[in-house]
């Protein structure tokens, strides 16, 4: 701790060299929490989104394969199933032009509140969501990017089915990220049997599992249940489903990621540019401190504080740009990502990646520090005497 | 009067290690940024590289994609017998009738996928025509046979010449691999439209079709007269417009990777400036010396300048070349990299980095170049002669 004013003396001895540091570290620290919130935003939906107790029944051969509707009575009488319903894939657009922009399904209005407990809708909207045979509950990220309010009425309409279905508005859905849209089943097949059609299928199965340690024999039963029919299901957990939805993301990431380490790399390389320079300067300073009796480990110590202090100083300013200009990037996209590029371009910057933000800096500073400092602590007296006089 | 060039190559060799972690710094920063605008564009090329100059795809109004498109046979029907329609050698329009549909395929790593499987019918050959079949044969219609692309060949089990393919309810003979010049469709599989439909139980039996215009013939009048066709509400567009749409999330990716290689470039010239800032102060007496001997102040900057353009010359070189090689490795290593969010199906791309994205490494390296040596430069021609020889 006494040494603490000669580091911060040391620091300030080449103010522009200093500064100049800092700020390429902090740029580079910057770009490597913006880098990194890209594979967190998959990770955080892949460990957190997804819950082990609900379970999604689905076609054996592919989502996109539907199910006979009569699957969800049978999947509701296995024991163990609280609840279940099914989803129903409309493909409705809001704005034709642009096609579909959230996806939106036919579900039954009892049972959404159940099999989505987590999703807190209020009880008032969960009613009012059964009583309107025309009513949607909403995302609200959805409700958000088109400024929706409870009442309004929205139509969509159909690229897949034929013409248009009008929905009114009756509660949000208050998870944030959330951009689905439902409506009744009942709704749909009525307007198609109307047409001369109807809903005998679906698309997927939604179960919840009351028990964690019932979900894999539960799981088991169905995919038994269905086994030699026209239709074999495949149960999954909703966090497998996500992971092997999302799955295809992953090669992706391993660049970004290697992109990233590349990043880092040039941060060791900024710091140990200075860290050398400032100890070559000081040769001759550093052999006198150790003529007037400054161990060897003293002086390597304040040499590599010093170098750490820099890039760690740089790490804080890096990570604190990192918010700020994330936050830029979030308006400027006015709320609304590409939702082809999903969980990764949600440029959440959480407190843990500014955390890895700040350490790695720190890591950065010691390992760039380490050998000058070691260098300079290490030379005799006697030879760097010589040299300077 | 100049400097020589060697008086300020010179200087960078005199302060090898000072120059050798600025160069690495600028290398790093041109690697990373030729990388990533590398993927992006290996990305965009796979889904432009789609198009045929001559086809039109037509689909529902309002579907973004094929994967969300139904289209009837009545339509089909209709359609082929427009003018202005190529035909084959023995007069069949050149309409092809497409289904897609995505089943799971099970990755020989164990992971699910969701592959694109187009239902085509043999036409498609000749309509689609940067498909080329370079192994085994065209399926048989209700053969229950499929061709597959180069990339889905060896991904996934059963994707090998003489296999049986297991997906959707059936099982698929592959009798032939085909590739198409990197484009996406290597990243599909084909079999019989009719068969295809069939096995995924659609009734109305296609998603889009595919129409190639007549040499000569506007296309432009043959796309509206599909489109004004009040009974099926249809939408035709030049496949290079629909393609390109589909590679709009690839501009995003664009904007993002030019705002974080401004962040990098940024923080790179800063630190250049720092070693050329250094490189000036080191050198004070010297530089008076020069002034001293009549080299003008224009001189002193261009040679300090000249030596920051070396660095960020022999940086980009250097980053530029690990680009490319990091590239082939990368995508050896990882076999071709998965991605396709949008179509809700998998696209192999292969990662490669191009003259474009050199072109953007070799830009920020200039800029780093000029960023980090105009300050120290600027200010050691500034540099008074007297007070200079002063500190010697």
């Amino acid at each position: 701790m006494k040494y603490l004013p000669l580091i911060l003396r040391n620091l300030l001895r080449n103010k522009l060299r200093s500064l100049l540091t800092l700020v390429a570290i902090a740029f580079a620290i910057s770009l490597v929490c913006i880098l990194r919130t890209m594979p967190a935003g998959l990770n955080a939906l892949l460990e957190h989104a997804g819950s082990n107790t609900r379970i999604s029944v689905h076609n054996e051969a592919g989502l996109v394969y539907p199910l006979p509707y009569s699957y969800l009575r049978r999947v509701k009488a296995v024991p163990g199933v609280v609840a279940a319903a099914s989803w129903t894939w409309y493909g409705g657009a809001f704005e034709e032009e642009k096609g579909v922009t959230f996806p939106n399904f036919a579900v039954e209005p009892d049972a959404l509140g159940r099999v989505w407990e987590d999703w807190k809708v209020s009880p008032k909207a969960l009613a009012a969501f059964r009583r309107y045979r025309d009513g949607a509950l909403v995302g609200r990220q959805t409700l958000r990017k088109y400024g929706w309010k409870v009442g309004d009425l929205v139509t969509l309409k159909g690229t897949l089915f034929p013409g248009e279905l009008r929905f009114r508005i009756v509660g949000e859905i208050p998870v944030e990220r959330l951009p689905t849209f439902f409506f009744q089943r009942e709704y749909l097949d009525q307007t198609l049997q109307a047409q001369g059609s109807g809903l005998d299928w679906t698309g997927m199965i939604w179960a919840r599992v009351d028990d964690p340690s019932k979900v894999a024999g539960v799981m088991a039963q169905i995919d038994q249940m269905f086994r030699n029919s026209p239709a074999e299901t495949a149960s999954e957990t909703e966090k497998s489903y996500f992971r092997n939805f999302f799955g295809m993301l992953q090669g992706f990431v391993t660049v970004i990621l290697i992109v990233t380490a590349l990043v880092a790399l040039t941060i060791v390389f900024i710091a140990a540019n200075t860290a050398s320079m400032s100890v070559r300067e000081r040769f001759r300073e550093i052999a006198i401190l150790k003529a007037i009796g400054f161990r060897r480990r003293v002086v390597f110590g304040m040499l590599l504080v010093e170098a750490t202090t820099l890039a760690t100083l740089g790490g804080v300013a890096g990570a604190g740009a990192s918010l700020a200009l994330t936050d830029l990037m979030r308006r400027g996209a006015g709320g609304a990502t590409d939702p082809a590029l999903g969980p990764l371009a949600g440029f959440v910057v959480t407190n843990a990646i500014l955390v890895e933000g700040i350490f790695l800096a720190l890591a950065i500073g010691i390992v760039a520090g380490v050998i000058p400092s070691f260098g300079a602590a290490r030379r005799s007296v006697a030879a760097t005497m010589r040299e300077v006089f | 009067m100049p400097l020589p060039l060697r008086y300020s190559i010179g200087n960078l060799w005199q302060r090898r290690t000072r120059t050798g972690f600025t160069v690495g710094v600028v290398a790093g920063v041109v690697l990373a940024t030729s990388l990533f605008t590398g993927l992006v564009s290996s990305l965009r090329r796979t889904v432009t590289s789609s198009s045929s100059p001559d086809n039109l795809i037509v689909l529902r109004k309002g579907a973004t994609n094929d994967g969300s498109s139904v289209v009837s046979l009545e339509a089909y029907q209709t359609i082929r017998h427009l003018p202005g329609i190529a035909r084959d050698a023995s007069d069949r329009p050149l309409v092809s009738p497409e289904l897609v549909v995505q089943p799971f395929f099970h990755t020989l790593a164990g992971g699910r996928e969701n592959v694109l499987v187009r239902g085509v019918e043999p036409v498609a050959l000749q309509v689609h025509d940067h498909v080329k079949i370079v192994a085994g044969r065209m399926f048989e219609p209700s053969q229950s046979e499929a061709i597959v692309g180069k990339n889905v060949a060896g991904r996934y089990a059963g994707a090998t010449l003489g296999s049986d393919l297991h997906f959707g309810r059936g099982i698929w003979k592959v009798v032939g691999l085909f590739e198409s010049g990197g484009s996406s469709f290597e990243s599909e599989v084909w079999v019989d439209v009719r068969e295809l439909a069939a096995d995924a139980r659609r009734t109305p039996p296609f998603s889009g079709l595919r129409v190639r215009s007549a040499p000569g013939a506007d296309q432009e009048a043959l796309a509206r007269r599909i489109g004004a066709d009040p009974r099926y509400a249809l939408e035709a567009q030049p496949e290079s417009d629909y393609y390109a749409k589909q590679a709009k999330s690839a501009n995003t990716f664009y904007v993002i990777a030019v705002g974080l290689a401004l962040l990098a470039g940024i923080g790179a010239s800063f630190g250049a400036a720092n070693t050329m800032y250094a490189s000036v102060q080191a050198r004070i007496p010297e530089i008076g010396t020069l002034r001293a001997l009549g080299f003008s102040r224009r001189a002193i900057l261009a040679a300090v300048l000249l030596e920051s353009l070396a660095i960020g010359l022999i940086g980009f070189v250097l980053g530029g070349t690990l680009a490319v090689l990091a590239g082939r490795v990368i995508s050896a290593a990882l076999g071709g990299i998965a991605f396709g969010a949008s179509t809700f199906s998998t696209n192999v791309i292969t990662l490669r980095v191009g003259t474009f994205d050199l072109g953007v490494g070799a830009l920020l390296a200039l800029a780093v170049g000029i960023g980090g040596g105009l300050f120290p430069a600027a200010r050691a021609a500034r540099l008074r002669p007297v007070e200079a020889l002063r500190r010697a």
